[in-house]
């Protein structure tokens, strides 16, 4: 059955990709739902408390009343706000996070675009974030949203090149651009992660990603107790659940990014390499959230001069020795 | 523990070290009993001291309350909460009425140290909130120990406590009561 | 850029309003305006007999409600004579420094969630679950106590009500270790409190600041110490003072008077001797004609209350210094050229509580 309706659709490339795009921006929607409630649970545990109950089992579609809520509310556009990129910025959010997940190999084979320079492309697009975030926090006519864009720029800038250039370190290790590639240099050779260039990198990769998506110690665009909640204040309903949707779908990514480049994607013994892409990713996504709650957050200042003092060179240097070890 | 002079790395490794501490207790707490209570399906024992709505004690003894409506309480009330009326008077008064305004009670315990007689205390009630402003005025039926039914026994012991008292009196002595009262 | 911190933000811990002028992330001026939660408590109290005034103290100080009912009380106590019984004067330091704890874990709490730890907000409010649980089985409140009377406390300890504090007291100081793991010794959270608001001892001493906030500027001054009050004199207990000055040193204080009061609970609990807990008096209460005035170290500072009778049953004319205050009128001062994310630590590190600021 299933076969016959790949058959169908292999049949007609363009029709087959647009398949596989609705799949993943469904996906994209959907999984946000189960990271934010592992997220909430996680933060109750740590936090002495119990964290959501009463919606479903243990709490268990509370997101998803949530997400109902936010689409049933209605959609306030501030006075003064420039309306076409208000509009617009949650969207570009939320589709360079469906690009990314577009390039992104759960198992053999289960990719939607297999991609030669796919870790470019990643790269590339996930900047588009960036932009989204600057357009909120201009857009919104509110002082409070423009720090937090503002601060997001500088911040997500800077980061943006010590993990470029971590990540760079991995691609000329194992010689691939593609994260398909990737993995099964992996698979062949074992993880990245034992090998003492890969392991700085995968440490700066970590902060970098911590900083990415905007997580304690580096959560300073949305900053409550400072900023109110940063670039999208004035955000209300569908568009911040768009916001809020793309900012965990991010987290996913950025942790399945690293499953990929450091932890051998789907690689594992006895369990379906399906499952091992999820486990890593949750294990990871777990670290995340245990690292978010513990430390309080960095002054602009301090993280742009983290970033710039240390990271960038360390990272340079790792690269530099990543090189001379990979190339054969 | 007041810092060196910056050095990037230093701080940084510090940074990592120090982070992984912090993670270490909140991994601790992560394992921890948690303290939620569950408020509406579960609630916390309320100690015997607790100063929630008070309530005007029966004396089951007496069949009537303890209250004589002497109104030293409102006197002792810094905002005015209490009124009441008072029901006969000599060694058998006792109130008919007993109002209270919670929108105005501060909870404060100063009335109950008032009181000579042990008619009134703080109870454990705490959930008074409510939707409606004049389900702030609390009257001696939402009050009193036993509620309407306690109420009415307290009416009616008094008023037979006092017929009795003025049955056996001399006339004008009644004649007199009478006459102050008018 | 002007910016409107206040009176609904996150982090202004009341309804504060800070009027900031900023360049960039450069803060360039501001002006803290007050007022929002204004009652006349001052006014109120002079329409009242003496001893009906002590509920509104709850509301002055609410994060410390039976430092300001001890206040209130001992300036009446001056104003009419009255002697407290031994028993009652241990009871009363015993709740201060309960009431101290459960103060200053609100601001060990807040003041972590203002830089971003929101994990120990919830950790320390566990903990003053714990001190408030055990003040409601005391005092039958959880926040305005009104436990203070004059001449003594209503009534004597429950039962078992001591070896629970002990109990608490041993628990809390792992916890307080905790904390330092968590917290204080972690590098972002000094790199975001050291040198950060620095109020030099001069600035400090013509401001008239009090509590935590001179004593970490190097002012050696705690009401406990210079003009003892209660068994005060009879306890051992050391003041922290640090010469810094920064949000850091203010928050060390702190965390080191956390474990000073525990220390005076114990000594507290061991010396208490037996006896009745409240001097009768009158029920009409009237003071001989004359001004009294007194101050005790709140959680916050130096809380004064000052009392001027005539004779009848209701003061002429109170007055009180609230230390909240007089910290707070320092705080343009401190922002000078501080960043817009120093703004919560320092305002968070000054532990202002806006009750008592309005009144």
């Amino acid at each position: 059955m299933i076969e016959a309706i790949t058959q169908f659709f292999k049949q007609y490339p363009l029709l087959w990709t647009f398949v596989k795009a609705v799949v993943l921006a469904s996906f994209t929607l959907v999984i946000p739902l189960a990271v934010i409630y592992v997220e909430r649970k996680i933060a109750g545990f740590i936090q002495s408390r119990l964290g959501p109950l009463h919606v479903g089992p243990q709490g268990a579609f509370q997101t998803a009343a949530d997400a109902l809520k936010l689409l049933l509310k209605e959609d306030i556009v501030p006075e003064g706000a420039d309306k076409r990129f208000f509009y617009l910025a949650p969207y570009i959010a939320f589709i360079s996070t469906v690009l990314c997940f577009m390039v992104l190999p759960f198992a053999p084979g289960w990719v939607a675009l297999e991609m030669n320079v796919a870790v470019l492309f990643i790269i590339g697009v996930s900047l588009f974030n960036v932009v989204s975030i600057l357009m909120a926090g201009w857009s919104s006519n509110n002082k409070y949203s423009l720090l937090g864009g503002l601060r997001a720029v500088a911040q997500l800038l800077s980061y943006e090149i010590p993990m470029v250039l971590s990540v760079l370190a991995v691609v000329f290790y194992t010689g691939s651009l593609s994260l398909t590639g990737i993995i099964e240099y992996q698979v062949k050779h074992g993880w990245n992660i034992w090998h003492p260039p890969i392991m700085i990198a995968a440490l700066i990769y970590f902060i970098c990603a911590l900083a990415e998506i905007n997580r304690t110690p580096f959560d300073l665009p949305e900053a409550e107790s400072e900023l109110v909640s940063g670039f999208n204040t004035e955000y209300s309903g569908m568009r911040f659940a768009f916001f809020f949707a793309s900012e965990f779908a991010n987290n996913f990514f950025i942790t399945a990014f690293a499953a990929a480049l450091f932890f051998g994607g789907w690689d594992g013994p006895v369990l379906p390499p399906i499952v091992w892409t999820f486990l890593k990713v949750f294990v990871m996504i777990f670290v995340f959230m245990w690292v978010r709650w513990t430390p309080p957050r960095l002054r602009i200042d301090q993280i742009l001069r983290f970033a710039w003092q240390l990271l960038v060179p360390i990272s340079l240097a790792n690269l530099l020795f990543a090189i001379a070890l990979g190339v054969r | 523990m007041r810092d060196t002079e910056y050095n990037p790395l230093v701080y940084f490794i510090d940074g990592l070290v120090t982070l992984f501490n912090g993670m270490v207790v909140t991994w601790r707490n992560l394992w921890r009993p948690k303290v939620t209570v569950r408020y509406p399906y579960q609630r916390r024992p309320v100690p015997p001291r607790y100063r929630g709505l008070f309530y005007l004690k029966w004396n089951e003894e007496k069949q009537r309350l303890n209250c004589v409506g002497c109104t030293l309480c409102a006197q002792a009330c810094p905002t005015d909460v209490i009124s009441m009326v008072k029901l006969g008077k000599g060694t058998h008064a006792g109130v008919s009425e007993f109002t209270m305004d919670l929108g105005r009670c501060m909870f404060c315990n100063l009335c109950v140290e008032a009181c000579p007689f042990d008619a009134i205390y703080m109870g454990p009630n705490y959930e008074l909130a409510s939707e409606r402003r004049d389900a702030s005025l609390f009257r001696i039926a939402d009050l009193a120990q036993g509620g309407e039914e306690a109420v009415r026994k307290n009416i009616e012991t008094i008023e037979r406590l006092l017929a009795e008292e003025e049955k056996a009196k001399p006339a004008h002595a009644v004649h007199a009561a009478g006459g102050e009262s008018e | 850029m002007v910016i409107n911190v206040g009176p609904q933000h996150p982090s202004t811990h009341g309804v504060l309003r800070l009027i900031l002028t900023l360049d960039g992330e450069q803060i360039v001026a501001c002006e803290p305006v007050i007022g929002y939660l204004h009652r006349g408590l001052e006014k109120m109290m002079e329409r009242r007999p003496y001893r009906h005034n002590i509920p509104f103290t709850d509301r002055l100080d609410y994060l410390a409600a039976l430092s300001n009912n001890l206040g209130i009380c001992q300036c009446i106590e001056r104003l009419g004579g009255v002697e407290v019984p031994e028993r009652a004067q241990y009871i009363r330091v015993l709740l201060m420094e309960l009431q101290r704890i459960a103060s200053h874990l609100v601001f060990l709490g807040t003041f972590g969630t203002d830089l971003g730890a929101t994990t120990m907000f919830l950790y320390a409010f566990r903990e003053r679950e714990m001190v408030l649980d055990l003040l409601e089985e005391c005092t039958g409140a959880r926040l305005t106590y009104n436990w203070v009377r004059v001449g003594g406390v209503p009534d004597d300890l429950p039962e078992g009500f001591g070896q629970k504090v002990l109990d608490f007291a041993k628990l809390f100081r792992q916890r307080i270790e905790e904390y330092d793991m968590l917290l204080t010794r972690n590098r972002i959270f000094r790199s975001r409190t050291q040198g950060v608001g620095v109020l030099p001892k001069e600035t400090a001493l013509a401001y008239g600041c009090s509590g935590p906030v001179a004593r970490a500027s190097g002012i050696p001054y705690d009401i406990r110490k210079v003009a003892p009050y209660e068994v005060y004199d009879r306890v051992e207990f050391d003041v922290p003072v640090f010469e810094d000055g920064d949000v850091w040193a203010r928050y060390l204080v702190r965390m080191e008077e956390l474990r000073q009061s525990l220390r005076i609970i114990e000594q507290v609990l061991r010396d208490m001797p037996d006896g009745p807990v409240q001097t009768k008096l009158p029920k009409i209460f009237k003071p001989p004609a004359g001004i009294a005035y007194s101050r005790v170290e709140s959680p916050r500072g130096e809380l004064s209350f000052m009392m001027v009778s005539d004779g009848s049953p209701n003061p002429v004319r109170v007055h009180i210094r609230a230390p909240s205050f007089v910290n707070l009128s320092v705080l343009p001062r401190l922002l000078e050229g501080a960043k817009v994310a120093d703004l919560v630590a320092i305002l968070g590190s000054i532990d202002v509580v806006l009750g008592e600021i309005d009144r």
